[in-house]
């Protein structure tokens, strides 16, 4: 079978339907967060947040299994923002902030995974994913997960595409700059619940930065800058799962789908910035 | 010497080392670059386990490509530097697993990589710790004065006919030979918290660089050393708990600066 052939057949094979699955709401989400990440400069926070969240998963599945996943990553969200504006209030650069942060809880993510020992697998799954071994419970998971970061980032949006483009025009206005971040934060942890099903906590920052900030190296407008970062999310995620797989009949060993979806976007960037420095 | 021993000697030279460095990263305001390096690293080592050479070496080759691209990228845009940054970072990572992927029979243990393996320091890696630590330190008895200048008067330092880019390149070779001897013993994760903590809170307990610069190591070492012990009274990963103790001693010296402040 050529790999012509094998890209047609791969459609019907299950393990590669339910990646899709994962994928396909993730990256049209990821898309969407990723807009905002871009245009307020939160690429390093994200990174932070990325990390932060990681005891969260630790401990949500240390008590419930893959159910308290979620609620885990959230309350851990929660903490890292408040954490966060409070060190930025107390006059930190953002950056030391955010690096302290993110190590912090990271580690405290290590130490409940070696001080109730025995999970280290089922950690590893969390760091680098397991796209191609999803079960149909965790696929719904992550599609909860996405559904309720679409739903805050729609409920939120004008106080969102305000503060992107005018923060303190739109704390004039009376949007509550807290308010409208954790929000934001919250719909980037609920990503990241999703992406280290599918990628692993590892690689999430690739889906988070990577089409916002490509679109905007070509984007003129606001909407096209969104339409274009969900479009590249979806087409990078799809073709990723594509490469994993030719790549593994023909190298015959198993390729981790995350490394080569997380490739697929850092090509995608690297492709529009080659594009934007020759014109 | 037990192999503890030998754990508390390599992360008391590591402690001392990233708290000496790290304040001239948070000065320079370079944490994020200490970030993607540690990050970034990842494929460098892979190389070099595939190539039969040492880790240390193959994180330091990458290390130096990754400073010269980020430099590059820096000049001609820098608009997008924090987002290239970030890409840069998990594409060494993503290239990293991949390679690790396509070659299992690479011998280069995931978890001692990205958490580190302190409790097995070898002889080599404290030897490695110590020249640089000796070496940083001869730096800045030599270049204290100026890069306290270029630091603190970016423009003053340049109207005087003395060159930035030499500052800079000291700064840079510091920040990359810390990173390399260090990560070791912490790992990409973890390195970040004993360089960016110690260096903080120090900022929080003094306003003078000689403070920070004698400051900023005691705590680093006294976070690696209580680290260390409760990890071992605990039975918890090493790593963890010293890049946990040097985080509680931020949040510890912030309190306290805040609390004189209003006394």
């Amino acid at each position: 079978m050529g790999p012509i052939e094998l890209l047609g057949e791969s459609f019907r094979f299950p393990f590669i339907q339910h990646a899709l699955a994962v994928v396909v709401p993730l990256a049209l989400v990821s898309g969407l967060v990723g807009v905002f990440i871009n245009l307020r400069g939160l690429e390093f926070v994200s990174d932070g947040l990325t990390h932060a969240v990681f005891p969260g998963l630790a401990a949500g599945y240390v008590i419930a299994g893959n159910p308290g996943l979620l609620p885990g990553a959230l309350v851990a969200a929660l903490v890292a923002t408040v954490f966060l504006t409070y060190l930025a209030r107390a006059g930190l650069s953002s950056d030391t902030a955010t690096a302290i942060t993110l190590s912090g809880m990271f580690g405290l993510g290590v130490l409940i995974v070696s001080g109730t020992g025995g999970i280290t697998t089922s950690i590893e799954t969390l760091l680098f994913g397991h796209l191609f071994t999803v079960s149909i419970a965790e696929a719904g998971l992550a599609a909860l997960a996405c559904g309720l970061a679409a739903l805050l980032l729609v409920v939120s949006y004008r106080a969102q595409v305000f503060t992107a483009f005018d923060g303190e025009g739109a704390q004039g206005a009376g949007y509550r700059s807290m308010t409208t971040n954790i929000t934001l934060n919250l719909a980037i942890a609920l990503v990241v619940v999703s992406a280290s099903i599918a990628v692993g906590n590892l690689l999430v920052l690739a889906l988070l930065i990577v089409p916002g900030a490509a679109a905007r190296l070509i984007a003129r407008r606001f909407s096209t800058m969104v339409l274009l970062s969900v479009a590249i999310a979806v087409v990078a995620s799809v073709v990723g799962i594509l490469v994993a797989v030719v790549l593994s009949f023909s190298v015959d060993v198993p390729i981790p789908g995350g490394a080569t979806v997380a490739l697929m976007f850092v090509a995608v960037y690297l492709v529009t910035l080659t594009l934007r420095v020759r014109k | 010497m037990t192999y503890f021993d030998r754990a508390l000697v390599a992360i008391a030279l590591a402690g001392a080392l990233s708290g000496l460095a790290g304040t001239f990263i948070l000065l320079r305001r370079r944490v994020l670059l200490v970030q993607a390096l540690t990050h970034a690293t990842f494929p460098g080592a892979v190389v070099a386990v595939l190539l039969g050479l040492s880790v240390q070496l193959g994180a330091l080759s990458a290390s130096v490509l990754i400073l010269v691209l980020l430099i590059l990228i820096g000049r001609a845009r820098p608009a997008i530097l924090q987002a290239a940054t970030g890409v840069l970072l998990t594409a060494g990572f993503a290239v990293g697993i991949l390679l690790q992927a396509m070659n299992p029979e690479v011998p280069l243990r995931l978890d001692a990589y990205l958490f580190g393996s302190v409790l097995a320091s070898t002889s080599t890696d404290i030897v490695v710790l110590g020249t640089v630590l000796g070496g940083t330190v001869l730096v800045l008895i030599v270049f204290g004065r100026r890069l306290e200048f270029y630091l603190f008067d970016h423009v003053g330092y340049q109207v005087s006919g003395m060159r930035p880019w030499r500052a800079e390149l000291v700064l840079l070779a510091m920040t990359v030979a810390t990173v390399v001897a260090t990560m070791p013993a912490l790992g990409a994760l973890l390195t970040i918290s004993l360089i960016a903590a110690p260096a903080a809170a120090a900022k929080e307990l003094t306003s003078t660089l000689r403070g920070m610069v004698v400051i900023a190591p005691v705590l680093a070492v006294c976070a690696g050393i209580v680290g260390l012990l409760l990890s071992r009274w605990w039975g918890l990963a090493a790593g963890a708990s010293v890049a946990v103790v040097a985080c509680l001693i931020y949040v510890g010296a912030a309190l306290s600066a805040r609390i004189r402040a209003r006394a």
